[in-house]
């Protein structure tokens, strides 16, 4: 689904394809998480990089990027390195190298990010705090406001953003989805969906305080106009803005 | 062998089986031993495996413990009584546990008031997870002879190497309050600690098991003994349910129970609670639901100004202080009347009720005679009981119901079988024990009834699991539980954490699912199902504690309202929660149907003039139908109006369906929007909940779209869009495609995306240990736990479709949830044509579909596309919001 000439969402997937930067973006893997939840006595049987790396590969196959750019929450653990998440994060350094023929790996620095500085060299990846701006595009994590691009496209992850629809006769329904809109200085941005296997997201349309989560929305933005676009089976489905869906029920 | 005993002894036989100060004591107290205990004294002075039935007041306690007493008490005289455990005392209540330390405390303090030589006394102690640490150090120095318990703290003692030293001549192991283990995992779990204390301590011991009516009782008593290796250990079964007297009605609260408006009906079934509190001193009313006790409360304080020092609910959402506080007003006498939902069913002790009231069903005929036992002061007296039936299905399954129970004809329990994640959770304790060879550990599961036929293979498969192969080498350090070794077939303990991930996670009752309510002020109000707070909305109205409340908004395990008195709630009772019929009972109703629609049919009166008389109530019942219901226990308005109830039926739709003639009825709802297909199937919801998914499943196939579905006890209803238009060929069609489905099969690939099956895995899921609630001596935060069950269900998927844990999620939903196999066999009848089957069509739904329109549990078989199903939302979505 393209959203202008340059960006595009890639059809049924968490990523998005800019084409001046020849970049797909994600946003918020949380490597090596069932490891550290192992440790607090969740034992997860082991999915999430499997699934990423299938995405992907899907993506790749859709648009040969040169630049994976991570938008933050590579890994999973605030106050160290657990050893699941290096282990994850070398075999997915790899794989991007090997399998997907990415040139660059560029990595926004989120809140669960710290310690990896260290990993820069043996892993080969770029790494900024909190955001870069590359060409008109201010890739920013999302848990800070952004400090630069006054004119830029944002794009945004961190709140892994999901909308609920209420059932009638059932339980409700949760979707992943993008959120697009234009903020308060009058720049377009983007809000990219989790790519965790074990994340189902931050309900945007019944939950309230996201302002908390990410100052922005408390700040520059408007939850309620954004668009969601919600990733169905192979497609994205427009479901239109967030005002119109607080509470739905069908 | 299993042996039914039919001859008691006599009472000096009994009473010279038992040891002359202890005799001597009992005769002075209740001159002679009830009719239970005129078998049991004997059986256990012999060291035979017994098996009670009684209703409560019946001296269950003595028939148990008076011969191991009397032995206690003769090895004491001759000095061989040691600081050793010789009898186990297991029940399923911490409360029940101090009434029985108390009933024998006292009684021993008696005794010895009549001894004046020196003895060592029997000395008793309670080990519940309450006991505190300086109780347990103490009883670890001094053991207790006899030991009070639950089947969680027995669990951790077998596993304390130290504890086990002082339980090496263990005698006696007293199972009590049967019935609510034996059908469940608790009694599952239970099962298998006992089997392994007998390999722990290298012998057997005699085991009694006490509890009221669980029939089959051969059964039940194979559940008590168990089996050694290939042989049933020997079991006597003394059955004296029949033995207190009771004295029941079915009560229709109104004359014309088809025809009444709710309010009418709502109104005559308060006044009769009402009149019968006054009436007596206390009364016990008991409901089928948590919500259905809120619910009488809260009208009996609103419409007769009741005080909360007369009327209290009781039920398990409640805290533990309310209950208690309850528990102890009734043992005082202080309340007019209790309303409880399952909780004051059980044997706690809560002095005397003179009458038990019933509202609703009770589902099954045991249940119904536990209940009503309740009341009467002692063995001797008569219980008195009512049953108030709430709607006219209600009223024939009511009616049936104390009809079989006057007849003592009794519905059948299941235990669980091969149950894999409580096997998991024992590996592991099992695994700390010593190191084990997988045929040893075969033999030991093997003799507990629960897993008599466990298959090897899936004991291997738990060893993997639990030996973490299903993670990469590296990680098994912190994925493994035990380590395996497949090629000389041993396992024993690994890691460090893991005692202590068997002491914090052990047990069988799934915590995670209680949601915490709470006002905004972080004040606790009780809990709800997570399944329900799935479908609150903010602005949603609901009643609990009595009291209404408005959902405002949800923090992981916690729901946030603010008080909302005298409003309307907006959100039905949860149905999930009720109790669903039992098959036995099911398939009697059946048979009356056959029988009173014959009747009813002699005198039947026919032409236009007929249809005049629908929905007036007005038919007096013929001869026939005397008969039948005059031998019934009822009350004039009941057989009014079952009778009513039947010849509408028949005048309006021209058959009443019963066991063996399933009506099939198409038409279309009060709104014409929607094909409604009416399946009547009287086999009780477990079976018509499988039965349903497959129809859906089949309708589904042959239009595209989402098939809604109502389940009942008394059959189930497809929902469609009216734009398919379905006629009668299309009937046939769906009834032929469906017979030709393989069951199991089908529901497998169906059930995997239901929010039930998510629900069911993360408990089998907690149960095995894949998710812990406590570790590393910490409670894990339930934000951590919470993890989306779907996704981990999904990434075990990943794994293999075999995965122990997830082939449990499927057996418990098959077998302890819905019944399949009776289900299949069902589907075989049909197929065979010994269960026949009648499609008509109907302008508006017949009388009996009318419960099953407006009640029932409502589910969407999903489409089977899920990108067609997202679509679709989609559509509606915009739909919606377009209208707004």
């Amino acid at each position: 689904m393209k959203l202008d000439k340059d960006v595009e969402i890639l059809d049924g997937l968490p990523l998005l394809y800019i084409r001046s930067l020849s970049a797909m973006v994600c946003s918020d893997l949380h490597l090596g998480y069932e490891g550290v939840m192992a440790n607090r006595g969740v034992f997860l049987p082991k999915a999430n990089l499997k699934r990423i790396k299938e995405i992907i590969k899907k993506g790749v196959g859709i648009c040969h990027p040169k630049i994976l750019i991570v938008n933050g929450d590579i890994k999973n653990e605030f106050s160290e390195v657990h050893v699941e998440e290096f282990n994850e994060f070398r075999e997915f350094a790899n794989f991007l190298k090997a399998d997907a023929k990415i040139e660059r790996l560029i990595l926004i620095k989120g809140n669960h990010d710290n310690f990896i500085d260290r990993l820069k060299e043996p892993l080969g990846f770029e790494m900024h705090s909190q955001e870069v701006l590359m060409g008109k595009y201010l890739f920013f994590h999302g848990e800070e406001l952004p400090r630069h691009g006054d004119d830029a496209f944002l794009v945004m992850g961190h709140v892994h953003p999901s909308i609920s629809i209420y059932n009638k006769t059932g339980p409700k329904e949760k979707l992943q989805c993008f959120l697009y809109g234009t903020d308060r200085k009058g720049r377009k941005i983007i809000v990219i969906p989790a790519m965790n296997f074990f994340a189902d997201g931050f309900s945007v349309n019944t939950e309230r305080n996201i302002g908390k989560l990410a100052p922005i929305f408390a700040k520059d933005l408007d939850i309620d106009g954004m668009e969601a676009f919600c990733i169905g089976e192979g497609e994205i489905l427009d479901f239109g803005d967030i005002g119109s869906l607080h509470n739905i029920e069908v | 062998m299993i042996t039914s005993c039919k001859e008691p002894f006599t009472v000096k036989e009994s009473l010279d089986s038992v040891n002359l100060f202890i005799r001597k004591w009992f005769v002075n107290k209740y001159k002679e031993p009830t009719p239970p205990q005129r078998y049991s004294f004997k059986l256990i002075k012999e060291g035979k495996n017994v098996l009670i039935t009684a209703p409560t007041g019946s001296g269950k306690t003595f028939s148990a413990f008076m011969s191991i007493l009397s032995d206690l008490m003769n090895m004491s005289l001759s000095s061989k009584l040691e600081d050793k455990i010789y009898c186990i005392y297991v029940s399923p209540l911490r409360a029940l546990n101090n009434d029985i330390y108390r009933n024998l405390t006292v009684p021993l303090d008696e005794i010895y008031g009549d001894i004046t030589i020196p003895i060592k006394k029997i000395s008793i102690g309670i080990r519940t997870g309450d006991t505190p640490q300086s109780e347990r150090q103490k009883q670890l120095r001094k053991p207790p002879n006899i030991l009070v318990t639950t089947p969680e703290s027995l669990a951790i003692l077998i596993n304390s190497p130290k504890f086990m030293e002082n339980m090496k001549d263990l005698k006696y192991v007293i199972i009590d309050e049967l019935h609510e283990l034996a059908n469940n995992k608790r009694g599952v779990h239970l099962s298998l600690s006992i089997e392994r204390l007998v390999n722990l301590i290298g012998h057997d011991f005699t085991r009694i098991g006490m509890g009221a009516t669980l029939y089959p009782l051969d059964e039940a008593a194979r559940f008590v003994a168990g089996y050694d290796g290939n042989e049933e250990r020997d079991c006597f079964i003394v059955d004296a349910t029949w033995d207190k007297k009771l004295d029941f009605t079915a009560i229709s609260p109104v004359k014309d129970m088809v025809n009444a408006s709710d309010t009418v009906v709502d109104n005559a079934i308060y006044k009769l609670i009402d009149q019968t509190i006054k009436k007596n001193n206390t009364t016990l009313v008991f409901t089928n639901t948590r919500s259905g006790t809120e619910r009488v409360v809260y009208n009996l304080v609103k419409r007769f100004k009741y005080s909360d020092e007369h009327i209290a609910a009781h039920h398990g959402s409640l805290s533990r202080e309310i209950r208690l506080g309850v528990e102890d007003l009734l043992k005082k006498g202080k309340l007019k009347c209790a309303v409880s939902s399952t909780s004051l069913e059980l044997g706690i002790d809560i002095g005397s009720i003179d009458n038990v009231i019933q509202i609703g069903s009770p589902k099954s005929v045991a249940r119904a005679v536990q209940r009503i036992g309740r009341s009467g002061h002692s063995f001797r007296d008569v219980a008195r009981g009512e049953v108030i039936v709430t709607n006219r299905d209600d009223l024939v399954e009511c009616s049936v119901m104390l009809d079989a129970a006057k007849k003592h004809h009794m519905d059948s329990f299941t235990t669980p079988k091969n149950a894999l994640d409580v096997l998991a959770q024992h590996l592991v304790g099992m695994s700390q024990n010593k190191k084990w060879t997988v045929d040893e550990a075969f033999y030991t599961i093997r003799n507990s009834y629960p897993y008599h036929n466990l298959e090897r293979k899936d004991l291997i498969s738990l060893l993997e699991y639990l030996s973490g192969m299903y993670v990469g080498l590296e990680s098994r350090r912190v994925y493994a539980k035990i380590w395996y070794e497949p090629s000389d077939g041993t396992f024993g303990r690994r890691g460090k954490l893991t005692r202590l991930i068997y002491y914090l996670n052990i047990g069988t009752i799934p915590d995670e699912v209680a949601i915490d309510v709470m006002t905004r002020e972080n004040k606790w109000i009780g809990s709800i199902e997570e399944e329900f707070l799935s479908r609150l909305k903010p602005g949603d109205i609901f009643a609990l504690a009595g009291k209404t409340y408005r959902f405002e908004y949800s923090r992981v395990m916690k729901c946030y309202v603010s008080p909302a008195p005298g409003e309307v709630p907006t959100i039905p009772p949860w149905y999930s929660e009720q109790l669903p019929l039992t098959y036995e009972l099911a398939i009697n109703i059946g048979k009356f149907r056959e029988q009173m629609a014959s009747a009813v049919s002699h005198s039947l009166p026919r032409g236009k003039s007929a249809l005049l008389l629908l929905g007036k109530g007005s038919m007096k019942p013929n001869e026939q139908a005397r008969k039948i219901l005059n031998s019934m226990p009822l009350n004039e308005n009941a057989k009014f109006s079952i009778y009513n109830y039947f010849a509408e039926q028949l005048l309006f739709a021209g058959h009443v369906p019963n066991d063996k003639m399933i009506l099939v009825e198409y038409t279309e709802d009060k709104e014409g929007e929607r094909n409604l297909i009416i399946f009547h199937s009287l086999f009780g919801r477990r079976i018509n909940d499988a039965l349903s998914r497959l129809f859906a499943i089949a309708l589904g196939e042959m239009y595209p779209i989402d098939v809604g579905v109502n389940v009942t006890d008394n059959g189930f209803v497809l929902v469609a869009p009216l734009t398919t238009k379905i006629r009668k060929e299309n009937i046939t069609e769906l009834i032929r495609n469906t017979l030709g489905m393989d069951m199991r099969l089908t529901l497998t690939h169906n059930i995997r995306r239901t929010e039930m099956m998510k629900r069911r895995f993360r408990y089998c899921a907690a149960r095995s240990f894949m998710i812990l609630r406590n570790y590393k001596g910490k409670k894990i935060s339930v934000r951590r736990q919470q993890v989306n069950s779907q996704l981990i269900l999904k990434a075990a998927e990943e794994i293999s479709k075999d995965f122990p844990i997830i082939k449990e999620t499927y057996r418990e939903i098959f077998e302890d949830l819905m019944d399949l196999p009776r289900a299949e066999r069902i589907l075989k009848g049909m197929r065979n044509g010994e269960i026949s089957y009648k499609i008509i069509s109907t302008q508006v739904p017949s009388p009996f579909s009318h419960t099953m329109i407006t009640f029932g549990e409502a589910d969407v078989i999903m489409m089977k596309d899920r990108r067609r199903h997202i679509r679709e939302l989609h559509k509606l979505v915009l739909s919606k919001i377009k209208k707004t």
